[in-house]
């Protein structure tokens, strides 16, 4: 048996409750006109170890809500656990599924309720909009939300947002004489550039790779336009009304 | 109608829940549907999940203030430029549209004025979550102020409310600097509230990190008389000088007007379309950019004019 | 609050087809407030090398003119301009010398190097604040934008790009970076080096 020295025992000695950890990987969502992309690597990482190259952060909420969650995976998911959980319950009340704009302020209110003990999550959600419209929700890690075109979190959060800035809302890019940059993105580019955006992160970032999972959320009536034949691609499911869900899984560089 | 009242109104505005400890236990019939999102608020006050430690605000602390240590996890949101002031025709309220976690410019379309109700703004500064949350739920009991007494709240009580509210959890680590604006019975009003608990009614205050630069040139052109379009333009100019020297501030200004008929949305503008272009064909517009080089272009010593042509 | 951090400032040198790229903002701030939106951090050290300082301001007059000094005097002693190759090295060794006490600066150089033939090489290449030089065939970024930049030139660059298209790439690839840095932007200036010429452009970024 080791006895403590008296030295050591000289000193003050200071414990403190550390529920945290960080993850690591990151997360990417992207509205268009009437679909919304909702992506996330699959690595989950502690330091300078990965714990396992399959961790899924990006998962279906309704047959049109896509939750991808960051940070802390213990509270990540259960947060999820906890969101599908009133979810159901509201299902059970009012037979229908939440609409998104709802779940948002729901997660707000998740979220806020442990504002002094907070969940290290940062919080993406996509998906459709009552209206049909393609809409992508984020949140800080207590609640604070807004809806945008596109935001990425997490680790390669800065490596990631600018290039978007620049290819998805043509930040410091002029029109060509006469004409406009389009307001919302076709389906296929934005899919590549979601792509691109992973691979350069998978490259620059050690928390980011192993593998790549996106949901494409599609809004009543539209169709993939083609894109049937995309490697990797999924579908979930279909609502009554004709929304349609997909993932598709991409590999990404292990190393 | 009075039920549904009762069943709102039986709170008590502050204090943590008590069931801390075990949050599953304690669920409302009101967590089964929706309830504005609110689904505790039939309890009054939403019950907050606390860390059982001997001292729960410096467990917070530790976690999330950025200020004191740049290496913590939780990065809540920091940094803005919001203004408001009090004029002979109405309330002129101003901010910026950025957040920043540490160097990282977080967002540039942050939504720093909120619509409480159609009569009254609140601002945003200080922690983002903070102010969004309590200011939509200062709304709520706006409302219930209105189906009980049959008429709208004062700017002063609905601040007063705000402001007792947050008290309640001072030293927990609240963190917000906000004005009320409005315009009741009174008139145009605008109420300074924060979470350490200060409440301060006055003409013209501004607030974050930038509000030193605003205060240069909002202090330099007020006057109580100003009409609405130089009032306006004294709105946007200010926020343009925070935005342009302060690095936590910037992106967009939003500008707002409180009249007797309620707010209306002036106008989002681009910080650096101010710089070089100014705000456009709108009211109150000096018609060239705000920035210095643009105004000294060509005649400073150090960009002197054009020597005259020699004969 | 990190000495790197004080002044804000980020450097970008590319490689390009028979050229190479520099390109910085022209922030200098003290913490959030900003100062000057002309503050000039790269400089020519030949006809085909240039340097950018990002880091301390006041470090970054000082190593200038201390660069300055030792290239003169390399010039005078060879009677022969310093090579791109050689200048890095100049630069690693001058920061090394400083190791329990380095200069804040990780400087970024971009130049063209003489090859056997007589034809012109693209060289770029990077050192930490004590002199760890890194020689990429692709990009190096430095400063408080540098995780930003990393991001978009490695979603921007390709191999091969002519002089303009070369221009087009960094620019969007700092302007964007830096409008996500807090301590960067308030203009741009970039340079491309040719064997023929330097092209040198001022920016007009966001002023926020």
């Amino acid at each position: 048996m080791i006895m403590p020295d008296m030295d050591s025992l000289a000193h003050p000695q200071e414990r403190r409750f550390n529920p945290y950890t960080e993850n690591g990987g990151t997360i990417l969502a992207i509205a268009g006109a009437d679909f919304s992309v909702i992506a996330g690597d699959t690595r989950q990482s502690e330091g300078y170890s990965i714990q396992t190259r399959y961790a899924p952060k990006v998962f279906r909420l309704t047959d049109r809500a896509v939750l991808a969650v960051n940070g802390f995976a213990a509270d990540g998911n259960m947060f999820v656990k906890k969101v599908k959980q009133r979810l159901e319950w509201y299902h059970h009340a009012h037979a229908k599924d939440m609409p998104l704009r709802a779940i948002a302020r729901l997660i707000q209110t998740m979220l806020y309720a442990r504002r002094f003990f907070p969940y290290y999550v940062y919080n993406i959600l996509g998906g459709i909009e009552e209206d049909g419209t393609g809409a992508v929700y984020s949140f800080d890690p207590v609640g604070s939300y807004e809806r945008e075109a596109c935001r990425a979190a997490g680790a390669a959060q800065s490596l990631v947002q600018p290039f978007l800035d620049n290819q998805i809302y043509f930040k410091n890019q002029e029109a060509a004489q006469g004409t406009s940059h389009p307001s919302h993105l076709p389906l296929e580019t934005v899919l590549s550039i979601v792509i691109d955006s992973f691979t350069s992160a998978t490259e620059r970032h050690i928390e980011v790779g192993d593998g790549l999972e996106i949901f494409i959320a599609l809004s009543k009536g539209r169709t993939l336009q083609g894109m049937e034949s995309i490697r990797g691609l999924q579908e979930l499911t279909v609502t009554e009304d004709g929304e349609r869900l997909f993932v598709m899984r991409r590999d990404l560089k292990k190393d | 109608m009075n039920s549904i009242l009762q069943r709102y109104s039986g709170s008590n505005a502050g204090g943590l829940s008590k069931s801390t400890i075990d949050e599953d236990n304690d669920f409302s019939d009101a967590m089964w549907g929706s309830e504005a999102g609110f689904g505790t608020l039939a309890k009054g006050v939403p019950g907050f999940v606390v860390p059982s430690v001997p001292d729960p605000a410096a467990f917070l602390r530790l976690h999330t203030d950025d200020h004191a240590d740049p290496s913590c996890r939780i990065k809540i949101q920091h940094g803005t430029t919001t203004l408001a002031f009090r004029f002979q025709g109405g309330v002129i309220v101003a901010v910026d549209s950025r957040a920043t976690a540490g160097s990282y410019v977080a967002s540039g379309t942050v939504k720093k004025v909120i619509e409480i109700n159609p009569y009254l703004l609140g601002t945003m500064a200080g922690g983002a979550a903070d102010c969004q949350y309590w200011e939509t739920y200062l709304g709520m009991h706006c409302r219930l102020h209105e189906l009980r007494n049959r008429e709208r709240i004062s700017v002063s009580a609905a601040s007063k409310y705000l402001s007792n509210l947050v008290y309640s959890y001072k030293g927990m680590g609240l963190s917000m600097g906000t004005m009320i604006c409005g315009w009741d019975k009174t008139g145009p009003a605008v109420f300074y509230v924060d979470s350490d608990g200060t409440r301060l009614k006055g003409d013209l205050f501004s607030v974050g990190s930038g509000s030193t630069f605003a205060y240069g040139v909002l202090d330099q052109g007020y006057r109580w008389d100003l009409t609405d379009e130089e009032a306006q333009e004294l709105g946007r100019r200010s926020i343009y000088a925070a935005g342009h020297r302060d690095a936590f501030s910037g992106n967009t200004c939003n500008l707002y007007h409180v009249k007797e008929d309620g707010w209306k949305f002036i106008g989002n503008y681009d910080i650096t379309k101010l710089h070089y272009e100014g705000p456009g064909d709108v009211a109150g517009s000096p018609g060239h950019g705000y920035g210095y080089d643009m105004r000294v272009e060509g005649r400073s010593s150090a960009n002197p004019p054009e020597a005259p042509a020699q004969a | 609050m990190s000495i790197m951090e004080y002044n804000g400032g980020s450097v970008i040198a590319m490689v390009g087809k028979d050229c190479v790229a520099i390109a910085s903002d022209l922030r200098l701030g003290s913490q959030a407030l900003g100062i000057s939106s002309n503050f000039q951090r790269i400089f020519p050290v030949t006809d085909r090398v240039y340097v950018g300082l990002p880091g301390l301001a006041t470090d970054v007059t000082t190593l200038r003119e201390r660069f300055r000094y030792r290239v003169n005097m390399y010039t005078i002693k060879e009677e022969r301009e310093i090579e791109p190759e050689t200048f890095a090295h100049l630069v690693s060794s001058t920061l090394y010398q400083h190791r329990f006490g380095p200069y804040f600066i990780e400087p970024v150089m971009a130049g063209l190097s003489k090859t056997p033939s007589g034809g012109f090489k693209p060289f770029i290449a990077a050192t930490d604040l004590i002199g760890c030089l890194n020689f990429a065939k692709d990009f190096v970024v430095a400063g408080t934008a540098s995780a930003k930049l990393f991001g978009v030139a490695e979603g921007l660059w390709e191999p091969d790009l002519e002089a303009e298209d070369l221009f087009e790439t960094i620019s969007q690839t700092l302007l964007n970076a830096v409008d996500r840095d807090a301590y960067s932007g308030w203009g741009a200036i970039v340079h491309v080096i040719t064997k023929d010429k330097i092209i040198t452009r001022t920016l007009k970024g966001r002023m926020d």
